[in-house]
């Protein structure tokens, strides 16, 4: 009840006109900031600050954090509508919403992708109240060597974005593999694959190698053809009907639990979440192979997920003032310019700014929800632009997005490039998320392998220690292990028929 | 009459010539001009705290010099992208940049690295932040003080294990200056970034945290500060020993100055350095240094000068423990 009676004393100070017009105001920012490619919400935060210095505190970080949730509702739109990320969480969103917007249904995926993200985001904003306490405790169970093991349950859940061939899902997982090896070693800070460019010293940048992958390649795959020819289905409804929304209750479910969990881990990205989350859906579905060809659950689960992940993120930062993303460190450095420390002390100092803050994030999500069910009646009508002046649209403002991530030209180049390696796995029917799920993981597993294994003096040992890396690994063993059963199985019956045949 | 109106004229002279010399260095020196604009690059992504700061002392350089300057981030491989862009930009005091301890001297002294600058290739302007090292435990650990650590790393060598915030970071150099100078061996983990490290100290995962006076979680009552690694006490921590008060004489730390390209006239750098100066001093930007935990710290361009000279043989002195390393 304590938390409640808080969380009502924060909703008086959420509540305020001023704060209201700047959760609003933070959330249609947010909502741009994602539909536009290349720019992501740590870059949308990090241009704002400077427009915060001279407001109060709590308004200042209500107008950051709407921002910051904000960007993951509107990273879905282009996604489903053009087969752009707007963001590195939607990259995934691209594969069943792409689909679905080509069957007419772009108004369903994208009214679900906003009410799930809505339920994702209040369920980690309902836990940042109700279990801040355990689930902190839990984030301080991750070390390098428990986040190696999920690493590596992650990267075994590969074979579950294979499509015909299983063979081509892991040739690409080891091209997302290679790709992530480019840079300085983690480690010992040797360059590695950089051909002596310093641009290639960080590695690839990943947000220019997705925008080439899915929406530069689908724009030279469609060139193939006349333009005249690119007419999408005609849009049929935007409100989903009841099967689909009974359909979307375990993707949301999921989501939520996948996106707040991995969410509190310091390190973890949300695409990860919205990448595992996909995968679970496709693991869960009673049609994992009708996924790509435009699955509701493809879209509502991992949308659900990068939003749940994104309000997760900020528990640790209440709780203990850790910064558990990029964006999230950006924000905690506003909370710094206006002379407050996140953490368990801000409660105790200035539970009006704290409590005032956490109620903020259910009334931006509201707003959220209510700002984009209206609009996606006029973003679907985007699609009427005929396609030849719409691609060109597109490929400029990838242009423009991959450009402004570091004001680099190479990143452009980079883009550009994956987009033709994009075209060609195409044509030869290469999946592509299981590249980008390695690419995403890959740094992580091997920098997070090598710490712990500095942290045991070179003994594997270590990763038998931890009971929450043993659980992980057992897991890992199962996934893998499993299917190989069920083929032999399968070889066996079929065996056994051809024998029956013979006989 | 006509005597007097002949030395008038002279006088008129006189004056106009003396007003002619008194203003021509005024002429041929006259920066920043009103209409042209100074970009300050930032080797960091925006956002972060070197960004934040860095904006703080642009947008107080556009009150003092009058006209305006834009911060542009050129983040990437450590700054070193940023660092390059700095030495090869035009020396006329419109192109400026920051430079921040260790990695604008590492980035040239790791021969891997392939740098093509030092320190001849900047005019440096002025220090603004010095972020002092410390040494920090968890609240309940049972190290009391840093010789409670040291003679621990001493008594099971490369067992106890203390954090990095990544390779050739202020924290991988004072660490091995530690051990250097007590002979102690510890366990290194270089981790990404503080957030990271400050979750596996109070995981329990890591015995010892290597961090700066400026990380807020240390602030918290989460930890024990051990000793900073500075000449002087800080007030963000009352009651905490320097190193050096404890019998190390470590002073080691990230800092963070301003640079302009080698070549850059001196009267142009006198004029933004004092700019710098004037900057850090006004009481709005005291405060908002202080809500950040920065420890501002001016040096003027002399000063900076002797403080890079010091901290790069030092530097220099332990980069071969890192290269043996790997």
């Amino acid at each position: 009840m304590d938390a409640f009676s808080n969380l009502m004393m924060g909703f008086s100070v959420a509540l305020l006109p001023q704060h209201l017009m700047l959760a609003f105001v933070g959330s249609l920012l947010g909502t741009l900031i994602g539909v536009l490619p290349g720019i992501g919400p740590a870059a949308g935060t990090a241009m704002l600050i400077p427009l915060t210095f001279s407001m109060g505190p709590t308004g200042a970080i209500i107008l950051l954090t709407a921002l910051f949730y904000g960007t993951q509702y509107g990273g879905t739109i282009t996604s489903v509508l053009l087969n752009v990320p707007g963001e590195a969480a939607s990259a995934i969103t691209c594969l069943d919403g792409y689909a679905m917007a080509k069957q007419g249904r772009a108004g369903v995926a994208l009214s679900m992708a906003a009410i799930g993200s809505f339920i994702g985001g209040t369920f980690a904003a309902l836990c940042l109240v109700l279990a801040a306490g355990p689930l902190t405790r839990l984030a301080l169970q991750f070390g390098p060597v428990e986040f190696f093991t999920l690493v590596l349950l992650g990267i075994s859940l590969l074979m579950g974005l294979a499509g015909k061939s299983m063979i081509k899902a892991l040739m690409m997982g080891v091209f997302g593999l290679l790709l992530a090896m480019i840079g300085m070693d983690p480690v010992r800070g040797l360059p590695r694959f950089t051909f002596g460019t310093m641009e290639l010293m960080d590695g690839i940048s990943f947000v220019p190698v997705i925008m080439g992958l899915f929406g530069v390649g689908e724009i030279l795959l469609n060139a193939e053809k006349p333009f005249a020819q690119m007419v999408l289905a005609k849009m049929s409804t935007l409100i989903p009907n009841r099967q689909e929304m009974r359909d979307s209750l375990g993707p949301v479910v999921r989501g939520s639990l996948i996106g707040t969990l991995l969410g509190l881990v310091p390190g973890m990205t949300n695409s990860a979440s919205s990448f595992l989350s996909y995968i679970a859906e496709k693991k869960s579905s009673n049609y994992p192979e009708r996924f790509g060809t435009g699955m509701l659950a493809g879209v509502v689960g991992p949308e659900t997920a990068n939003n749940a992940h994104a309000n997760g993120a900020l528990i640790p930062l209440f709780t203990l003032g850790i910064p558990a993303s990029p964006t999230v460190a950006i924000i905690m450095g506003a909370f710094m310019m206006h002379g407050l420390i996140p953490g368990p002390l801000l409660f105790k100092d200035h539970p009006g700014i704290a409590w005032g803050v956490i109620a903020s994030f259910y009334i931006g999500n509201v707003m959220l929800v209510i700002l984009n069910l209206p609009l996606i009646g006029i973003w679907v009508k985007l699609l009427k632009i005929p396609y030849g002046i719409l691609s060109a649209i597109i490929l400029s403002f990838t242009v423009l997005g991959a450009y402004s991530i570091n004001n680099s030209v190479f990143d452009v180049l980079v883009m550009t490039l994956f987009g033709v390696i994009g075209y060609l796995l195409r044509k030869m029917d290469f999946p592509l998320a299981p590249a980008v799920l390695t690419l995403i993981l890959g740094p992580m597993m091997e920098s997070s392998l090598r710490t712990s294994l500095e942290m045991s003096q070179g003994s594997f040992g270590i990763f038998l220690e931890s009971p929450v890396a043993v659980v992980f690994l057992v897991l890992t063993a199962v996934i893998l292990i499993a299917p190989s059963f069920s083929f032999f199985r399968k070889k066996k019956q079929s065996l056994a028929a051809g024998e029956e045949d013979l006989l | 009459m006509a005597q007097y109106r002949f030395h008038s004229r002279i006088v008129g002279f006189f004056c106009v010539f003396a007003v002619f010399v008194l203003f021509l260095p005024a002429w041929a020196a006259e920066f920043p001009q009103k209409d042209k604009t100074i970009q300050l690059m930032v080797h960091w992504s925006a956002g972060g705290s070197s960004d934040t700061g860095a904006r703080l002392i642009a947008s107080g350089l556009e009150k003092e010099l009058g006209t305006s300057v834009v911060v542009v981030n050129r983040p990437g491989a450590g700054g070193q992208i940023g660092y390059t862009a700095l030495s090869q930009a035009k020396p006329d005091g419109y192109t400026i940049g920051s430079t921040n301890f260790p990695s604008a001297i590492s980035s040239y002294l790791d021969p891997n690295r392939k740098a093509t600058y030092n320190r001849q290739s900047f005019e440096l302007l002025a220090l603004h932040v010095l972020d002092p090292g410390i040494i920090a435990v968890k609240a309940d650990s049972p190290y009391k003080t840093l010789q409670d650590v040291i003679a621990a790393a001493k008594a099971a060598p490369k067992k106890l294990r203390v954090n990095t915030t990544g390779i050739q970071t202020d924290e991988h150099f004072a660490t091995l200056w530690l051990e250097q100078l007590t002979g102690a061996q510890l366990a290194r983990v270089h981790l990404k970034g503080s957030a990271p490290s400050v979750t596996a100290v109070l995981g329990g995962k890591i015995e010892v945290y290597c961090g700066n006076v400026g990380d807020p979680q240390v602030r918290g009552g989460e930890f024990r500060v051990l000793g900073i690694m500075d000449s002087e006490r800080n007030p963000f921590l009352p009651g905490v020993k320097t190193f050096e008060e404890q019998g190390y004489k470590i002073y080691f730390g990230s800092s963070r100055g301003f640079a302009a390209p080698a070549g850059t006239p001196k009267e142009v750098v006198n004029i933004l350095s004092k700019a710098i100066g004037n900057v850090t001093k006004t009481e709005d930007h005291k405060q908002k240094m202080l809500n950040m935990g920065l420890t501002l710290r001016y040096l003027d361009p002399a000063g900076y000068k002797k403080y890079w000279d010091e901290f790069e043989a030092k530097m220099r002195d332990l980069m071969p423990l890192i290269q043996k390393e790997s």
